[in-house]
């Protein structure tokens, strides 16, 4: 971790006294939003330069405008002290610019070769020279530090792979700037690992990168100098020498955060929910635990170790093939989803996108969703106590909407999270499993998710928090549980006395270790 | 969301109330009284003498007659087409021309538009011979008269002013005839195409049938054999895929009979497909272009010829005498006649 | 101009109002010449021979259409009241009304008037040459002066008996579009509704024939055949909804399929392409009766039907799952909605409506064929997309789906009115589609034409 080394512009840089990319004064407003305001942007070569910020912040539309997917109001990019104009996205590549966004752009069904050079085939009806591709994405992979077999299908990657194919791709077009919109949100921590390694190698090599995330930790780790973005102004940027967590924090709420994990401890009951012997193939493998009444049980371990495979099984999303779970000491036959909310157990998936939300419809309408048997007589619906309801609900969530009637697919990612929480909350659920609660949502809404908790464990209810994020686990858990390859490999019920290294190796299934 | 919802039903509510209002005010000013002397000029009687006067149609211009073709798909109706317009024309009508493209639904939308319309006369071709009835009663019961031409309309309880067609089942006791000429004494294997939708086809097929039974009456030897009737829905695509099967059911057909060119050509298709043109010989019905072509080149042995044009005409003539109240045929069938390859090597309109 | 595209009051009231500006184009187009038979045109008429200071002879003559005989009798009423005097009523053709003259003529009656309307006015016996040559065969007839209401100018297209002939074209594509609507909402697609369609009437033609025998089938009867073939359309459409759910079979190729078999089912119930005469006049009323206002029955069933779609949409449990369905199946599923049984309970629904299309269908032809409809299935997702309902799924209303039959119903109408050739409507129907296509897509773009 010798980040220090390179905490100052690489040498070759200071050849050219402009340096590598600066935006200045950067302007650009939707109907009704000022989304950016004057920003100015300054990367030089060889430097990370850390864009933080809440969700609605800003930084996304700063680097829409950027990859020229987006073309600003006012304002003007430089590059080594050239004016640009970007209009789309072949514009910013021609200039040297690199974007890796959140979602990828990659072909599934294409092999890792044949998405590093789409696009990239010239015009016009040509033989393809597969071989020479072979070879130049076989020195590309080398340059980042990580082979892989090109002609795999991109869709049979991992993530962190997928993302490399990405790095190539941009690399291929002599990116001199290269841009990635939380990289890590999906990785897991040896794959962050790995990603900073290569990050590392780009930095080495005169590029530039803008590094957004909301995990102060990677920022400390990686980033060079870091800049805070706040209701589309630019706020601060400094160097991380100059940088502590809380400052930056503040920095980006705007306001003191005393703590960044409130948990209060609730009084612990009986057991609610006992799940004994839980098997579906090789995803979950004979799991057994169980939540007390006012307890909050981190669910961790790695991507892909089972965690949300088993919380589909309480919640009647998949099917059991073996095993028994019991509510409050009666046992459960779940067949589908609704069985399990009928039986007063919920699930707060992880995508929330794809799982929890139905982006094209309005606020009210997700909210009523699965409680419409409350808001409806005889099948017809009672839209004033659905809207009374959810007037509640938005006050005391604080959801930052126009309305009931506003779309889904429009709120930020902590709104919509709360949006969720709003209709789980309804049912007023005596289980109610998290899965990757504050994933993609911004720190202050994440703290009020954690107060919320504290809430619900306070009445009584029973908690499975699961979560990547250790600091998170460890903050937040009356207990934790690890799981690995299918299988609960740890069990910690002393949270305050154990670390994020303990915990790791629980994941990765070194050590079999309880206390 | 709701409240506009409702906001827009009330709205669509509100027109359809403005649509019903607006032309009863404008029916009860407008109603009035002119007399026509036998001069011919046309004066107002009433208190309202601003009014023009109601009689002052032009001479040229007599009124509108509506045509609805069974199908422009297929030349014949084209021919009709172009022979009621143009005879219509001359008599000082308009003419207008819809496709029904086979559909009894489009029909009876064109038959409640020429209603609307008040035309002096409609012309149809039935898409078939039963579902133009309540169609045909609503123009009835307006006081306007229709004319069939081709086919006839067998409903109950509706007026025809005039019928116009071919005499089918003559015309298939031609094609009869001119299969057992080639076949003759040695007989052998008959397929039908037929199209049992339009009354003309059934009738085709029954005089043609008439025909080879009496052929096969008393006879021992070269009977001729019809082992088979599809149909084939007048169109080529339909005739080619019944005649394929036909031929892979029986691989010594001799001779094929489709009740019209176009589903005749399709079975020639199949036949030239399965290598049989030799061996099968297809006697058709119609006689437009296409099918008299067929036969200069020899795809078709014959095909009793019907009259479009004739029919037409006769139906434009019709329509005149009806309206000046003189006695016409309520029924005309027209004779068909066969046409072979002799009379197409003398045709000049063929290549 | 964009901002006025995205105002909510054009997104809402758009289509309402293209079909208004269609309407007052057509009825802009159509202006034209009408020719009143009421009993309002007949007292003018007799208050017109009323005041003749001379007694006179009258001939009524008018064509057989329904009208015409009521007005007809009203004039010879209204006249014998006075003191002039009915020498003859013609309700019939030009040959009737010669017969009459000749009659006339042969006793020496003189004719002073010949009472008419705009029809007969135009038969050459009527016209003063034809007058003239009577006259001169009978000279006793005397001149011989026509009388008729005048015409006024008015649009064709909006008089109440043509936009209620509108609406009743609009019903049958109309009354699958809800149906139609709701399967695609939940991202699916039906092409078996045209099949359906001919399979009920088929089914319905069928069993009305068989039960009547040689009577006439009682009401009770004619409900359980539409019945019986409005749940066979159910029950296929049901069995499209349970193979595209449970097997997660793509829905555009299980309702191919099914289109197929409800088309063959179709010619084995029909025993082939013959029409299925159906000979019952109660079953004809159905379709082809006016029972309420004079409006006709299929509009009426239309709008019933409509209003209870849009009442079940927008307003109950089962209408918040079809959207959630098809704006996202998983999270309606892990929110507890039953995602298999709305999904089969939209393709059923479409089922049943195709079913009932085809039943009203027979009724308003009285006759049935399993050819029939052939490519409404296209017609009616037509009206469901140029209504504003997402093909994508999730989004849509099923009165846009009213709206959006009717601008088709109203565009090929009013293209048949003002003579626009085959060929050209085909065109236009095309570009209407493509255009309702585009719009829907600008309006999720928020009017930008180029992405991003």
């Amino acid at each position: 971790m010798n980040a220090g080394d390179v905490a100052t512009p690489a040498s070759d840089a200071a050849r050219s006294s402009a340096p590598l990319l600066r935006m200045t004064n950067v302007s650009k407003s939707f109907p009704g939003v000022h989304a950016l305001q004057g920003v100015d942007l300054e990367l030089h070569r060889g430097e990370v330069l850390a864009l933080l910020g809440e969700n609605g912040a800003g930084k996304s539309t700063l680097i829409k405008i950027l990859g020229g997917a987006q073309s600003p109001d006012a304002g003007e990019i430089m590059i080594e002290g050239q004016p640009q104009s970007i209009a789309n996205p072949l514009d910013a590549q021609r200039a040297g610019i690199g974007i890796i966004y959140q979602e990828f752009n990659l072909v599934p069904h294409l092999s890792a070769r044949e998405n590093i050079f789409l696009g990239q085939e010239g015009g016009g009806l040509r033989w393809l020279p597969v071989n020479a591709e072979r070879q130049r994405a076989r020195t590309l992979l080398d340059r980042i530090g990580v082979p892989l077999d090109v002609d795999a299908r991109c869709g049979a990657l991992t993530i962190a792979q997928q993302q490399v194919v990405e790095i190539a791709k941009a690399l291929l077009t002599e990116a001199r700037i290269i841009v990635m919109d939380e990289p890590s949100a999906t990785l897991t921590l040896q794959e962050v690992d790995r990603l900073f390694a290569v990050i590392r190698e780009l930095k080495s090599q005169g590029i530039g990168v803008i590094y957004i995330s909301h995990r102060l930790d990677e920022i400390f780790e990686i980033a060079d100098r870091v800049m805070v973005m706040r209701d589309g102004q630019h706020i601060d940027t400094r160097t991380i020498a100059e940088s502590t967590r809380e400052k930056m924090i503040e920095l980006m709420v705007g306001r003191t955060l005393e703590n960044e994990f409130p948990k209060q401890p609730a009084e612990i009951g009986s057991p609610r929910l006992r799940v004994q012997g839980l098997c579906r193939g090789r995803d979950v493998q004979d799991v057994s635990f169980e939540v007390r009444s006012g307890e909050i049980v981190g669910l961790t371990g790695l991507v892909g170790a089972g965690r949300t495979e088993t919380a589909r099984l309480i919640f009647g999303a998949d099917r059991l093939e073996r095993g028994t779970i019991e509510l409050d000491g009666v046992p459960l036959r779940l067949r589908h989803p609704r069985d399990a909310i009928a039986a007063g157990i919920c699930l707060l998936t992880e995508d929330r996108k794809a799982q929890g939300l139905v982006l094209g419809q309005t606020v009210r309408e997700n909210f009523g969703l699965p409680n419409l048997a409350r808001f409806s007589r005889l099948g017809f619906l009672n839209q004033r106590a659905e809207n009374r309801s959810l007037d509640g609900y938005i006050k005391s969530l604080q959801i930052k909407v126009t309305g009931p009637e506003q779309r889904v697919g429009t709120l930020s990612g902590g709104n919509q999270q709360k949006v969720v929480l709003a209709k789980w909350l309804e049912r007023n659920a005596d289980v109610i499993i998290f899965d990757e609660p504050t994933r993609g949502i911004d720190v202050g809404a994440k703290f009020e998710i954690y107060l919320l908790m504290n809430r619900l464990a306070a009445a009584g209810k029973a908690i499975l928090m699961i979560s990547s994020e250790l600091p998170e686990v460890i903050g937040m858990s009356d207990r934790i549980l690890v799981m690995h390859e299918g299988r609960i490999t740890g069990d910690v019920s002393d949270v305050n006395h154990t670390s994020q290294e303990v915990i790791m190796r629980m994941a990765v299934g070194s050590s079999k270790a309880g206390t | 969301m709701e409240k506009r919802q409702f906001q827009r039903l009330m709205f669509a509510i509100v027109l359809i109330a403005i649509g019903w209002g607006i032309p009863g005010c404008g029916g009860g000013n407008g109603v009035d009284v002119s007399v026509s002397s036998t001069e011919g000029d046309a004066t107002t009687s009433d208190a309202d003498a601003e009014s023009a006067p109601g009689t002052s149609t032009p001479a040229k211009q007599r009124g509108t007659i509506g045509y609805s073709a069974m199908d422009m798909g297929n030349p014949f109706f084209q021919i009709i087409a172009d022979n009621l317009t143009r005879d219509a024309a001359a008599a000082g009508f308009e003419l207008i021309v819809e496709n029904a493209g086979g559909d009894v639904k489009a029909q009876a939308e064109h038959l409640d538009g020429f209603i609307d319309k008040q035309v002096t006369a409609i012309v149809l071709n039935p898409c078939d011979r039963l579902s133009a009835g309540p169609s045909i009663k609503r123009a009835n019961q307006q006081g306007i008269p229709v004319f069939t031409c081709d086919t006839q309309c067998v409903a109950e309880g509706i007026e025809i002013a005039g019928h116009v067609g071919t005499d089918n089942e003559g015309g298939g006791e031609l094609a009869g005839q001119a299969m057992v000429e080639v076949l003759g004494e040695q007989g052998g294997k008959v397929f039908i195409v037929d199209y049992p939708s339009a009354n003309s086809c059934v009738l085709r097929v029954k005089g043609f049938r008439a025909v080879i039974d009496a052929h096969n009456k008393d006879r021992q030897e070269g009977r001729i054999e019809i082992v088979g009737q599809q149909d084939g829905g007048g169109e080529p695509n339909l005739g080619f895929s019944v005649t394929t099967a036909a031929i892979q059911a029986n691989p010594d057909l001799a001779g094929l009979f489709a009740i019209n060119d176009p589903s005749g050509l399709g079975a020639y298709t199949a036949l030239e497909q399965a290598g049989k043109t030799e061996q099968v010989t297809i006697v058709s019905f119609d006689g437009h272009k296409e099918g008299r072509q067929a036969i200069k080149d020899g795809k078709f042995y014959a095909d009793p010829i019907q009259f479009p044009d004739k029919m037409a005409i006769q139906t434009i003539e019709n329509i005149l005498k009806y309206l000046k109240g003189d006695e016409f045929e309520k029924v005309t069938l027209l004779p068909t006649a066969l046409y072979r390859k002799v009379d197409a090597d003398r045709d000049p309109e063929l290549e | 101009m964009k901002k006025l595209l995205q105002s909510p009051f054009v997104s809402n009231y758009g289509m309402i109002f293209v079909l208004l500006l269609l309407c007052a184009y057509f009825s802009l187009a159509t202006i034209d010449q009408q020719n009143p038979v009421t009993p309002q045109a007949a007292r003018k008429i007799v208050a017109f021979i009323a005041a003749q200071p001379t007694v006179k002879n009258v001939l009524v003559v008018v064509p057989r259409g329904v009208e015409d005989r009521r007005f007809a009798e009203a004039v010879r009423q209204g006249i014998e009241q006075g003191p002039h005097k009915v020498v003859g009523v013609v309700v019939g053709d030009p040959a009737m009304t010669r017969v009459e003259f000749v009659r006339l003529g042969a006793a020496g009656t003189t004719v002073d008037f010949v009472v008419t309307q705009y029809a007969a006015a135009k038969w050459d016996l009527l016209l003063p040459a034809g007058r003239q040559k009577l006259q001169q065969e009978y000279p006793s007839l005397g001149a011989i002066d026509v009388v008729k209401p005048n015409s006024y100018t008015w649009p064709t297209f909006l008089t109440p008996q043509h936009l209620l002939t509108v609406a009743n074209q609009t019903a049958l594509t109309g009354i699958v579009a809800i149906g139609m609507t709701m399967v695609i909402i939940t991202a699916g697609i039906d092409l078996s509704v045209g099949s359906l369609i001919a399979l009920s009437g088929v089914v319905v033609a069928t069993l009305v024939g068989r039960m009547a025998g040689e009577s006439d089938p009682t009401l009770v009867s004619l409900i359980l055949c539409g019945m019986v073939a409005v749940s066979v359309c159910a029950l296929l459409g049901a069995g499209s909804g349970l193979l595209a759910t449970w097997f997660e079979v793509p829905a555009f190729i299980v309702t191919l399929g099914v289109m197929q078999i409800a088309r063959g089912l179709a010619h084995k119930v029909a025993g082939g392409s013959k029409p299925v005469r159906v000979d019952s006049e109660m079953f004809h009323e159905l379709s082809a009766g006016n029972a309420i206002l004079g409006i006709p029955n299929p509009v009426i069933v239309m709008l019933l039907l409509y209003l209870a779609a849009h009442v079940l949409m927008s307003r109950t449990t089962l209408g918040r799952y079809l959207y959630a369905v098809g704006g996202n199946p998983e999270a309606a599923r892990l929110s507890g909605v039953p995602v298999k049984v709305v999904v089969v309970f939209a393709y059923a629904m479409c089922g049943a409506l195709a079913g009932l299309g085809g039943v009203l269908d027979a009724s308003l032809f009285r006759t049935a064929r399993a050819s029939g409809a052939m490519g409404y299935e296209l017609q009616i997702i037509a009206a469901v997309v140029v209504g504003g309902t997402s093909l994508a799924g999730g989004q849509g209303k099923v009165l846009g789906t009213l709206i959006g039959a009717l601008i088709l119903g109203v565009i090929s109408d009013g293209m048949r009115l003002t003579d626009v050739a085959y060929d050209t409507q085909l065109i236009v129907f095309g570009s209407v589609i493509v255009v309702a296509v585009l719009v829907d897509k600008l309006k999720s773009r928020d009017w930008r034409m180029l992405r991003g």
